[in-house]
């Protein structure tokens, strides 16, 4: 079965205006991502992460190189027709209102008039914005603009989701809602690109992940294989008497380790406590 | 989960939802309105001059006002909503989700341009129905006051006014589809615009490009010439105003020439914007 996504030796190059430089943004990229997956498209800053992406949609054209969608190039915009996209700090037609902008969109994505406002409710309700969906997108804050974001790269039903910063701007609790509902489109047969800064996250929910630095690609692998830490290891052991524990810390103090309370992230305890103030979204 | 891959064959219906929202933004914008509150404006204002012309004078008058409302803040808002309706979704960045989705950039830009055409026309519509009842209640209450110079029946060829409205519509249809092709390589909506405001003052004095190409002597400039009067449309030709503005129509086949004429500058312009924006990186 071909891959989701087939990119061999892409190189990317913006002319630099005003002098016959060149700025290389993607260097000699090389990824294969399979199917029904969620794939992690990790870097700094100007990595060329989106640059990639943009090749990958057709919005830029390679200077080398070849990008494959389903085994069509990406080119061809026939590769598009099963591939929704999340932009980076989504900007849509302000003057629509959010249901206005998933029925054109929906239209230009060949989704049938018949079933197109089911389809609608059902993308609104999934994403939280139900109560929402009559309102100008102009008004809307930019964990909305997110979430209509999701729904119109949802509106026809792809294949393959390609999601650039999907929770920038999203508070904890709406980024988890987003993990969630990623979680659930692997769970429909679909493949997943997810580029993020939200490390914690990347690791809760891709199977793989790359990263990628000045254009290029550092390391690529499975979660497990790449944050495997070799030399150290973790026991958990809960209700431990007062004696138990004095026991396991003589023997990890014998054998050169140390007992120490387990942390939770800042991120883990900000959930907690607002999943137990607040209604869900 | 699909496994062939489909092919996606050119659309006009999603040219016709693209068109259809590039419409829908451009009512909703203020512009449309305060243009065609302008237009029906000026319009309205001929009647301050109704006590220093009598009789059908002052239905030309009003009619010529009307004409000239309709020509001006129409090419104006042919410049201004085409610029901003296109290149808008790039600077705004909207044009990255909508071209991620499987369209054509042909199919964008011929929607982008019949988006903006509908509009203009749109506006000539409203100033056309405005421009019509005007005359036609100006001259029921002249009639009304010197019936012996109304013998023959109504003076106004109200057909006329309205053919006048449609020659205009043409005339601005090659206006849109030159902002179209500025858009589609500016690198800002301001340079589209001033592009488009020159070429239109060019293509009303092109004519005389036309003559000096005809009677220079120079083989050079009868070449430079030469090449101006066929790569820019001459708006001259649709001033008609003169000639329909009362009691009298164009041959049908007039109407037939300059459509034929707007049509293939429009073909030619929005094929050489659909190659531009081919090669356009967003």
């Amino acid at each position: 079965m071909t891959p989701a996504i087939a990119i061999k030796d892409l190189i990317k190059d913006f002319r630099i205006p005003g002098s016959d430089a060149r700025l290389r943004a993607v260097d000699g990229l090389n990824l294969t991502i399979e199917r029904e997956a969620i794939y992690g498209l990790l870097g700094p800053n100007g990595s060329g992460k989106s640059t990639t992406i943009k090749v990958l949609l057709g919005l830029l054209k390679a200077s080398a190189g070849n990008c494959e969608l389903f085994g069509t190039s990406s080119e061809n915009a026939s590769a598009r027709i099963r591939v929704g996209y999340l932009p980076e700090a989504p900007y849509f037609q302000r003057f629509l209102t959010g249901r206005e902008l998933l029925e054109y969109f929906g239209c230009l994505s060949g989704l049938k008039r018949a079933g197109a406002n089911d389809r609608i409710d059902e993308l609104l309700e999934r994403v939280g914005l139900e109560d929402a969906g009559d309102r100008r997108v102009g008004s809307y804050s930019k964990g909305m603009l997110q979430r209509i974001g999701l729904a119109q790269a949802l509106i026809a039903d792809p294949d393959l989701l390609i999601l650039d910063e999907p929770t920038a701007g999203v508070d904890p609790i709406g980024a988890a809602d987003i993990a969630s509902l990623i979680t659930g489109l692997k769970a429909e047969g679909k493949t997943v690109l997810l580029c993020s800064h939200l490390l914690s996250q990347v690791e809760a929910i891709c199977d793989r992940v790359a990263i990628m630095s000045r254009g290029r690609l550092l390391c690529e692998g499975t979660v497990a294989s790449l944050t495997e830490n070799t030399g150290k290891d973790s026991i958990r052991v809960d209700g431990l008497s007062k004696d138990g524990r004095e026991a396991v810390e003589t023997l990890a103090n014998e054998q050169g380790g140390t007992v120490s309370a387990p942390s939770r992230s800042l991120e883990d305890l900000f959930l907690e406590l607002a999943r137990n103030t607040e209604d869900p979204l | 989960m699909s496994t062939t891959n489909e092919r996606l064959h050119w659309s006009f219906l999603r040219v016709r939802v693209i068109a259809g929202n590039t419409f829908r933004e451009a009512v909703r914008m203020k512009l449309f309105l305060a243009m065609t509150i302008l237009a029906i404006g000026t319009l309205a204002s001929s009647f301050l001059f109704q006590e220093f012309n009598f009789g059908s004078s002052e239905l030309k008058f009003i009619a010529d006002f009307g004409f000239g409302g309709m020509t001006v803040f129409g090419s104006a808002l042919a410049v201004i909503v085409t610029a901003q309706l296109f290149y808008g979704e790039i600077e705004h960045r909207t044009a990255l989700t909508l071209l991620a989705k499987p369209i054509y950039r042909s199919e964008f830009v011929l929607g982008k341009f019949l988006g903006a055409w509908a509009t203009v026309a749109c506006f000539l519509g409203m100033v056309t129905i405005c421009l019509v009842f005007a005359l036609w209640g100006r001259e029921t209450s002249i009639m009304a006051e010197y019936p012996d110079q109304f013998e023959s029946g109504r003076s106004v060829h109200y057909v006329a006014v309205i053919g006048f409205s449609a020659i205009q519509a043409l005339r601005i249809g090659i206006l849109c589809s030159i902002v179209v092709l500025f858009s589609t390589y500016a690198s800002s909506s301001l340079f589209a615009m001033v592009m488009g405001v020159l070429i239109w003052i060019v293509g009303q004095l092109q004519h005389i490009a036309t003559e000096a190409w005809t009677a220079g002597d120079s083989w050079l400039l009868k070449g430079v010439y030469a090449v101006a009067s066929f790569a820019l449309p001459n708006f001259h030709l649709f001033d008609v105003g003169d000639q329909l503005a009362l009691g009298e129509n164009l041959p049908g086949a007039i109407y037939g020439k300059l459509g034929l004429y707007a049509l293939l500058y429009v073909s030619f312009y929005l094929a050489v914007a659909g190659a531009s924006f081919n090669r356009r990186e967003l």
